[in-house]
């Protein structure tokens, strides 16, 4: 039972947390908001880490929670629409493209749509496809069954396939 | 995941993913010779997952705002310590940490001093910080295709790019991934040496009004970085490495870069 986290890992992992908190909130300051909360959370909860596991995942999972939580008290504030959603935009993607900081036009969309999709399918995008954290430990994160992180992530890769089509650079036929 | 099992939709996006067991992916990897839609799909998610990191990942490079830092500190006088041992403890531990995370120290250092404006040097040893530690994809692109690499990063950045040759100085390409810069993105080039070292190469298109210059040296929280400009693009060979090592090392970049220029010009 460890006594401390690792300090030097927790500020190398800040940039994927705030990442991972801003595909969550879609709203920049909520999302350093976010980090801020699940760092507290992680300190009192520093005792049920298990040093040499990976610290990174723990913290998503942390957020994750943290965010569930405060999203439902938020629709219980304003009732809002439901949390599974699985069409029309998705309330709350404040983010600008710019800041991006990318200039190629097919990111752009990528980006935009993103914010399109459902909150639990945008976690489950950036958790296989861009932090690569194996599909058990997204389960984990999200604290459901494996089978769901797999159609998930199925659903996600689909919509947002189809949303780009409309980019301009046509998939090339694969012969 | 049984062997035995027949391939599923599961195992695609696995497949796609770098996630399937040997077994099934030789399995799926002879169903993809015989189904063009299927081998289509999967290169469909794999495009999809390199487009979803580059619009992502300039988002890792960002300077992180002091809280955010502060907020990784333990917290201090929330909970009054149990006891007299405690604060000796504490400390302790503290140096501990402070002494066998010294790499890993310095890359949280580089993170914290992130909050000025970024110059390019600092950008360069946030980079190589960043990537030269990550576990799971130091690159975006392996040097086992380096040809793809270089095509496809002179692509993005409109610019004929080169992987120097560095075997002569014990390093070895690892790869590339394509980075954030100020306005434009850069290219950045991995090497490990035997000791697995890790120093890299940034590359990005300046402003056109840029004169050039000689090597300059910057320490930015243990990471040292050579830089320079040569006809309007900027380099920067970062690492945590000795200062004179490094300048070799730069020497020989600068020297591999001309020689792969003068072979590209054309002939008068």
């Amino acid at each position: 039972m460890p006594d401390s986290l690792p300090h030097p890992d927790l500020v190398a992992a800040l940039p994927r947390l705030r990442r991972y908190a801003r595909v969550l909130t879609g709203d920049l300051n909520r999302a350093d908001d976010l980090v801020q909360d699940t760092l507290a959370r992680a300190w009192e909860k520093r005792r049920l880490w298990q040093p040499g596991s990976d610290l990174r995942a723990w913290l998503f999972t942390i957020m994750h929670n943290v965010h569930v939580n405060q999203f439902a008290v938020r629709r219980r504030e304003q009732s809002e629409s439901s949390l599974d959603a699985d069409d029309g935009p998705v309330a709350g993607w404040e983010i600008p493209v710019r800041a991006t900081q990318s200039d190629r036009v097919e990111l752009a969309e990528v980006f935009a749509q993103m914010g399109r999709l459902p909150v639990e399918q945008r976690e489950v995008l950036i958790l296989a496809a861009v932090e690569e954290l194996r599909y058990e430990e997204i389960a984990r994160v999200q604290c459901v069954p494996i089978g769901t992180v797999m159609s998930r992530l199925n659903r996600a890769r689909e919509k947002l396939r189809r949303m780009c089509e409309v980019s301009p650079s046509p998939l090339k036929v694969i012969k | 995941m049984s062997s035995n099992l027949p391939l599923s939709d599961d195992d695609v996006h696995a497949y796609a993913d770098g996630k399937l067991s040997e077994e099934r992916r030789a399995r799926l990897a002879a169903a993809l010779e015989r189904d063009p839609a299927l081998a289509a799909r999967v290169a469909a998610i794999r495009r999809q997952n390199v487009e979803l990191r580059e619009a992502f990942d300039p988002w890792l490079t960002e300077p992180l705002p002091r809280e955010l830092i502060a907020g990784a500190q333990p917290p201090r006088g929330r909970k009054p310590p149990r006891g007299r041992w405690a604060m000796p403890a504490l400390a302790s531990a503290a140096t501990l940490i402070i002494g066998i995370g010294l790499g890993w120290m310095g890359r949280g250092e580089v993170l914290h001093l992130a909050g000025t404006p970024t110059t390019f040097p600092r950008q360069a040893a946030l980079t190589h910080a960043l990537y030269a530690t990550d576990p799971n994809r130091p690159v975006e692109i392996w040097a086992n295709e380096e040809d793809r690499l270089v095509r496809w990063l002179s692509k993005r950045l409109n610019f004929p790019l080169h992987a120097p040759n560095l075997h002569a100085m014990g390093y070895d390409l690892v790869g590339g991934r394509l980075v954030a810069g100020n306005e434009k993105p850069g290219a950045l080039f991995m090497y490990e040496n035997a000791d697995k070292q890790r120093i890299s190469l940034l590359v990005r298109k300046d402003s056109e009004h840029t004169s050039e210059t000689a090597f300059r040296y910057a320490l930015e929280d243990g990471v040292g970085v050579f830089y320079w400009i040569d006809d309007a693009c900027g380099y920067a060979l970062s690492g945590r490495v000795d200062k004179q090592q490094l300048l070799a090392i730069a020497r020989v970049v600068y020297g591999e870069l001309a020689a792969a220029d003068a072979a590209a010009a054309p002939k008068p």
